[in-house]
């Protein structure tokens, strides 16, 4: 069984088996080396490679690993990182299970270490809706949604798929990927996690050795919080027009939009915010909603820089911090860098004044 | 809206609520409700983040407030009556749908009549349930005409209650058809060569199930057309189609001539020609099949949502649950028009008149001061459009 649980630590078994090894992670942190140096491996190999490395061969050093990598990547507390990290850990489980499916049954019988289809679908509760047709699965919609989510491919957006019944016609690899992505979000859940001083203290060094990769690697310039507060004063003025319901040309909304988005805002909350203030402008925000959605996927385009945005006349309001840089990024970074992080109330988290339906 | 009006309707409102039985959601007490108080001026503040709890018994409840608007949330919350989304902690939500005659591309606001809107809105409806039925196959479906300009559905089917906004706009996608890609809709299979012949690939539209399946109806609904008429006729008809000239008309008729069962099978691998006609009956069947829903609606999952049964502020008609065999029937001028407002008249001023069809009846309207049957006046006056009078 151990072998099992340590090719699949994710396993609810195998977090069983590691709470009943009776030793409390504060003792494996300060005394078992080994350990620490392979969860260290994870973190690190999945921030570089994208991959986990190799397991040990001693399945309880491989097994305990994983719970301390998660500790680290508690510690480390960067969502780019947790994202990383469940994304090498899912990518490993993938290409083991994968392995085992196609093992034969002589090989299985000789080893425990193999897992089976049916073992990961009851794992994540899937053997009711998922059920092998000829050629291959079909799985409930309602499942279907979340865990084709986090794949970007067209062909796992649910209007291109066959709809009927209420199910999914999937092929075998497809259903190994959604298995995947179970692993994945599995993994994420629960993470980052508040860690106890005596195991923070005695996992100093290794935290900060990855807080160096992710430095090297520059991933943490992702921003991703909105504090329309510190917005610089040319989206404060768009956004504010925006919500007031006028009509904004098209330079003007792509370039509020733009903003919006490489903050990190999906087009869902950024609709959102467009409607705040404007119960009155709901003609106004399906316009301007229409719109985002219809162009190109601003994704694409960063917001232009403050030279573009003076020659289009939405420079407006410019205070001090805007002599010293050259883009509203710039400025908006600027300002969050300058705030205590216990102060900044990301919009998103307070939200929550949606329009009644009609 | 002057005073006296207010003071009428509100007053009607409450005589309605007194002799009407309703019918609460499913966990009531775990839904935030609102509502829209008749106040003066236009701005409607809603009074929301209340539960149950706190609003109590919700039919003394109306009948005590006979408020001008009422909504629940399409969300269950632990805590319903929190002031905060965060605290209100979220647990599932319906999934609901709305379709507003404002926002239908086959509307011609200020053309179309009340009526006529509210019969595109029911294609519309008709056209949603076949998606919600059928593809998805759910089974708790709460219809409910809006007592406004359209119609809502209220999904609570237990499999679908957890999804997130994310995932709801793929629902909302789907059934609109937004970003449905034709070469997604292709299965490519490699088959064994006949005799000597290389092996090749054989292309074919997934025709089991949706936007697939939409297509293939459509583009075989147009192949047997072809088969029907005279070859001329047929390759004409194939010349209309941009990029199709002399040479795939031809190809393509052979191929339903000769190949029927091939193209019914979805095998678009029999001609290019084919795979290009049967894009267009892709583009086609999302132009006539898809359901116009309001998205912001259904992706909203604190959103809150008009109560079946109470009375819609703005026209004076009710709020009306369909059963499914129910829809063919219904037409909301007269069955939403509520029995407490008929059969006496009141005197209003009206400074808006017009055509108003109501209660099977079509009445123009003069302006000025009149004697009109009370659903008529109500309908005015909700809309703005008279003020009451003495009588
Ligand atoms: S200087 Fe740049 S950041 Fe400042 S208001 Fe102008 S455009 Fe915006």
């Amino acid at each position: 069984m151990e072998r099992l649980h340590a090719r699949y630590p994710f396993l609810e078994a195998a977090r069983e088996a590691v709470a009943t090894e009776a030793v409390d992670l504060a003792t494996i942190v300060e005394q078992d080396g080994a350990v620490v140096e392979r969860a260290t491996q994870r973190v690190v190999t999945a921030l570089e490679d994208g991959e986990i490395g190799d397991a040990r061969r001693d399945p309880r050093t491989e097994l305990l690993s994983y719970p301390v990598a998660r500790v680290l990547v508690s510690l480390v507390d960067e969502g780019i990182l947790v994202r990383k990290y469940a994304r090498a850990e899912a990518e490993a489980a993938y290409e083991r299970f994968t392995a085992d499916f196609e093992d034969t049954v002589e090989l299985k019988s000789v080893s425990s270490s193999g897992l089976e289809l049916e073992d990961l679908l009851r794992e994540f509760d899937l053997e009711d809706d998922v059920r092998s047709t000829d050629g291959g699965y079909r799985i409930g919609v309602g499942r279907y949604l979340p865990l084709a989510a986090g794949l970007r491919d067209d062909r796992w957006r649910l209007v291109n798929r066959a709809l009927s019944g209420g199910e999914v016609p999937i092929e075998d690899d497809e259903l190994h990927a959604l298995l995947r992505e179970a692993i994945r979000g599995r993994i994420e859940e629960g993470l980052p996690f508040a860690v106890p001083d005596a195991i923070a203290t005695s996992l100093e060094d290794e935290a900060a050795e990855i807080r160096e990769v992710l430095a090297d690697l520059e991933l943490t310039r992702e921003i991703d919080t909105v504090v329309p507060d510190l917005f610089p004063p040319c989206m404060k003025a768009l956004l504010d027009d925006i919500q007031k319901g006028e009509h904004l040309p098209h330079h003007s909304r792509f370039a509020i939009t733009a903003f919006l988005t490489s903050i990190g805002m999906s087009t869902d909350e950024i609709v959102e915010l467009y409607r705040v203030n404007s119960s009155f402008g709901e003609e106004m925000t399906r316009y301007q909603t229409d719109h985002i959605g219809g162009e190109t996927s601003p994704t694409e385009y960063s917001p232009p820089s403050c030279a573009t945005m003076q020659s289009y006349g939405d420079c407006v309001n410019k205070d001090d911090l805007c002599e010293r840089i050259p883009h509203p990024m710039a400025y908006y970074e600027k300002r969050i860098e300058q705030t205590d992080e216990d102060d900044l109330e990301d919009w998103r988290e307070e939200s929550g004044e949606p329009a009644a339906g009609d | 809206m002057e005073e006296r009006t207010r003071a009428y309707l509100r007053g009607r409102f409450r005589d309605h609520y007194r002799r009407t039985e309703l019918t609460l959601p499913p966990a009531a007490n775990e839904r935030e409700w609102g509502y829209i108080p008749w106040t003066e001026g236009p701005d409607t503040t809603m009074v929301r983040h209340r539960s149950l709890l706190e609003l109590g018994d919700l039919e003394e409840f109306l009948v005590r407030k006979r408020p001008r608007h009422v909504y629940f949330s399409a969300g269950r919350f632990r805590d319903p009556g929190a002031g905060s989304m965060h605290e209100k902690d979220w647990q599932s939500a319906d999934l609901v749908f709305d379709l507003d005659a404002d926002h239908l591309p086959n509307v011609t606001l200020g053309e179309d009549s009340y009526a006529e809107m509210l019969a595109t809105c029911k294609d519309a409806l008709l056209r949603l349930l076949d998606f919600l039925e059928d593809d998805f196959a759910f089974e708790d479906l709460e219809i409910v005409f809006s007592g406004g300009r359209g119609y809502h559905v209220h999904v609570r089917d237990e499999s679908i209650r957890h999804l997130d906004r994310e995932h709801r706009r793929e629902v909302v996608d789907y059934v609109r058809g937004i970003g449905l890609e034709f070469e997604e809709l292709i299965e490519t299979e490699t088959v064994a060569g006949l005799g000597r012949k290389t092996p090749t690939e054989r292309r074919t539209l997934r025709t089991e199930g949706g936007w697939g399946a939409r297509t293939h109806d459509r583009f075989m609904a147009f192949v047997d057309e072809l088969l029907a008429l005279e070859e001329e006729a047929a390759l004409e008809r194939l010349r209309e189609f941009d990029g199709i000239g002399e040479g795939k008309a031809t190809a393509t008729l052979n191929a339903a001539r000769n190949n029927r069962e091939g193209l019914e099978a979805g095998n678009v691998t029999v001609h290019t020609a084919v795979a290009q006609l049967a894009e267009r009956f892709a583009e086609r069947a999302v132009e006539a099949d898809n359901a116009p829903i309001d998205e912001p609606v259904t992706t909203d999952t604190n959103r809150l949502i008009r109560l079946p049964g109470s009375l819609h502020g703005g026209s004076g008609l009710e709020t009306v649950r369909l059963e499914r065999d129910e829809i063919d029937a219904f037409d909301p001028l007269v069955d939403a028009v509520p029995e407490t407002f008929t059969g006496h008249e009141i005197r209003v001023d009206v400074a808006d008149g017009g055509e108003v069809e109501l209660g099977g009846d079509s009445f123009t309207v003069p302006e000025g001061d009149q004697s009109l049957p009370e659903y008529v006046a109500v309908f005015l006056m909700a809309r703005g459009r008279a003020e009451k009078e003495k009588e």
